[in-house]
């Protein structure tokens, strides 16, 4: 049986969550994954929990919504209080906005802070991007995608106008995480 | 089990320019439909936006825009229907998408289609009702409206998809069947499916059906054993009626003739019914020994195979058996099947739909599971029915 692994992105409506979660299908598509991608869909555009889910496997995914998250990828409090629940008991780990969330002291799950808010206001001076530094960092840490399928998945789904800003936000996020992972081994 | 044999013995393997090539994409299901659809030469689509099936209205057309195409935002569902119909007899292959509220007004044309005999393909991106119901949210109620939606009812085509490939395979293939049959063919989708994302591998050639032609025969009448006449285009010289009354094998009226209503109406029920065997498509998973079946269609079958995998691994006998064609309906799979287990499970995002007709067929006990909550029946909700069954 093929190696699968679950992750559950989430957050808020408007800080890109279901971007995040296209652009990592997309880059384990490109990798050679079979890969499901899932997100919330309603109305709620801007505010409201929002949440986007991939499925990357070596052979046909039967299922394809996580059913145990291997890995969680939090930017917002409620969100992350909501989804936590559905990472799997002792292996699965969390990465969070460590601006934005305080992580529960009663979990016993293994918690990575990310500072992908803060760093995008200072160096790119746009929150906008904050999704891709986690992502970025996120892939760094969980190797689920390599860079490179990470990196072109931006260049062919990012709009022109757009496209090198993410590209800074997503090299900055995959430097950035050797920091925050060395204690964790 | 399989159309692919004898049906496509008239079908010719190509490759249309305008298709992508041949390569593995990510793709939504609604993006998958739009390109099955292209692929299949649909060159005319009319629509009226409505979630969750406006993204195959917006990736048509922005894909028709480059091959030369044309897709036109209607007034209305009925409106939209009624272009494709006339698109048909104008000799293109036409498509239109909607969801539950637009395929309940879509009816009394889907009858005129059925009467005149014309190629469309309807997809019915399924969301949870009765009316506008929650429409970002999942639910597969509209099965026996396929069937029976229509006054008059007359056999149709409907085929369910559990992937976002087979959205794309099954695109292609009700094309093909609309025009072997000459029939309007429903692709039954559901939301769950649509915005689902996920690899689909288009291959090198597709084989491609397009509906017969012969220069003075009539149009609404055969002796071909089939049953289904060629079909000319307006403009090509013919002497052509189209009409919603019945009518003879050349188009003319007939509304107080017993004997051509009579000769009508068994032609278009049995050029489907006699061909089904031919158009019915199933899967069978692990029912060699299986004590208990599953028998599901769409993305609930995601979910059952899931659960079915896990019991297998504690040593329980169960299989699954999932429906491709909802309509005609899978009889002689069900009985088959019926006569070998002990029980079935039927989960449906209904209240009860197929589960009726598999109580016609099958011989064993039949168990019903309905979800109507907006949510995809989950894997661990079939483990638990069918523990409770074992």
């Amino acid at each position: 049986m093929g190696e699968i692994k679950q992750i559950l992105l989430c957050g808020s409506g408007g800080q890109g969550i279901v971007l995040a979660g296209k652009i990592l299908g997309y880059a384990a598509f490109k990798d050679g994954k079979w890969v499901s991608g899932a997100n919330s869909y309603g109305a709620a555009a801007r505010g409201g929990e929002c949440e986007s889910e991939v499925v990357i496997s070596d052979k046909a995914v039967s299922f394809p919504h996580v059913i145990e998250a291997d890995f969680l990828i939090a930017m917002h409090p409620s969100a992350y209080n909501r989804y936590i629940s559905s990472v799997r008991c002792e292996s699965g780990l969390v990465i969070y906005d460590r601006q934005l969330i305080s992580p529960k002291r009663s979990s016993s799950l293994k918690h990575i802070g990310i500072p992908a808010t803060e760093t995008a206001v200072k160096e790119l001076s746009s929150k906008m991007v904050a999704n891709i530094i986690i992502l970025g960092a996120a892939i760094e840490i969980t190797k689920v995608v390599t860079k490179d399928a990470f990196i072109s998945a931006l260049e062919e789904n990012m709009p022109e106008r757009f496209r090198e800003l993410n590209l800074r936000a997503a090299n900055i996020g995959l430097s950035m995480s050797y920091n925050y992972t060395t204690k964790h081994s | 089990m399989c159309y692919d044999h004898e049906l496509m013995a008239g079908a010719s393997k190509r490759k249309l320019k305008s298709a992508l090539s041949a390569n593995s994409y990510y793709f939504s299901g609604d993006e998958a439909i739009a390109e099955g659809a292209i692929a299949a030469g649909c060159r005319y689509y009319a629509g009226y936006p409505i979630t969750p099936a406006t993204e195959i209205f917006e990736t048509i057309t922005s894909r028709f825009r480059e091959i030369g195409a044309v897709s036109m935002q209607m007034e209305d569902e009925i409106a939209s229907i009624c272009s494709c119909i006339g698109a048909s007899w104008a000799g293109a292959k036409a498509m239109i998408a909607t969801s539950g509220p637009g395929f309940s007004l879509m009816q009394e044309a889907i009858g005129y289609a059925v009467i005149t005999e014309t190629p469309i393909v309807l997809v019915d991106v399924q969301r949870t009702g009765p009316s506008t119901g929650q429409s970002t949210r999942v639910g597969s109620g509209d099965i026996m409206q396929a069937r029976w939606g229509t006054h008059g009812a007359m056999p149709i085509i409907a085929l369910s998809a559990s992937s976002v490939q087979e959205l794309y395979d099954q695109t292609i293939d009700a094309f093909n069947f609309a025009e072997k049959y000459r029939v309007p063919v429903f692709l039954m989708a559901e939301e769950a499916t649509a915005h689902l994302r996920e690899r689909v591998d288009i291959p090198e050639e597709i084989k491609l059906f397009d509906r017969k032609k012969k220069a003075g025969a009539a149009p609404f009448g055969t002796e071909e054993s089939d049953g289904v006449p060629p079909m000319p285009t307006f403009g090509e010289g013919e002497k052509l009626l189209v009409t919603g009354s019945t009518h003879d094998a050349y188009g003319i009226r007939k509304t107080v003739d017993s004997l051509a209503q009579e000769k009508l109406v068994t032609r278009l029920h049995s050029k489907i019914m006699n061909n089904r065997e031919k158009i019915i498509e199933y899967e069978e998973h692990y029912l060699e020994d299986a004590d208990i079946a599953v028998i599901c269609y769409g993305f609930t079958a995601r979910s059952s195979l899931f659960a079915i995998e896990r019991l297998r691994k504690e040593g329980k006998k169960v299989g699954m058996l999932r429906l491709k064609t909802l309509w005609p309906f899978a009889d002689r799979a069900i009985s088959n099947v019926g006569s070998r287990v002990k029980k079935m499970l039927v989960p449906e995002m209904n209240m009860g739909q197929v589960v009726g007709e598999i109580v016609k067929y099958a011989s064993c006990e039949v168990v019903p599971y309905n979800q109507v909550n907006g949510e995809i029946i989950h894997p661990h909700t079939i483990i638990e029915q069918l523990r409770a069954l074992l």
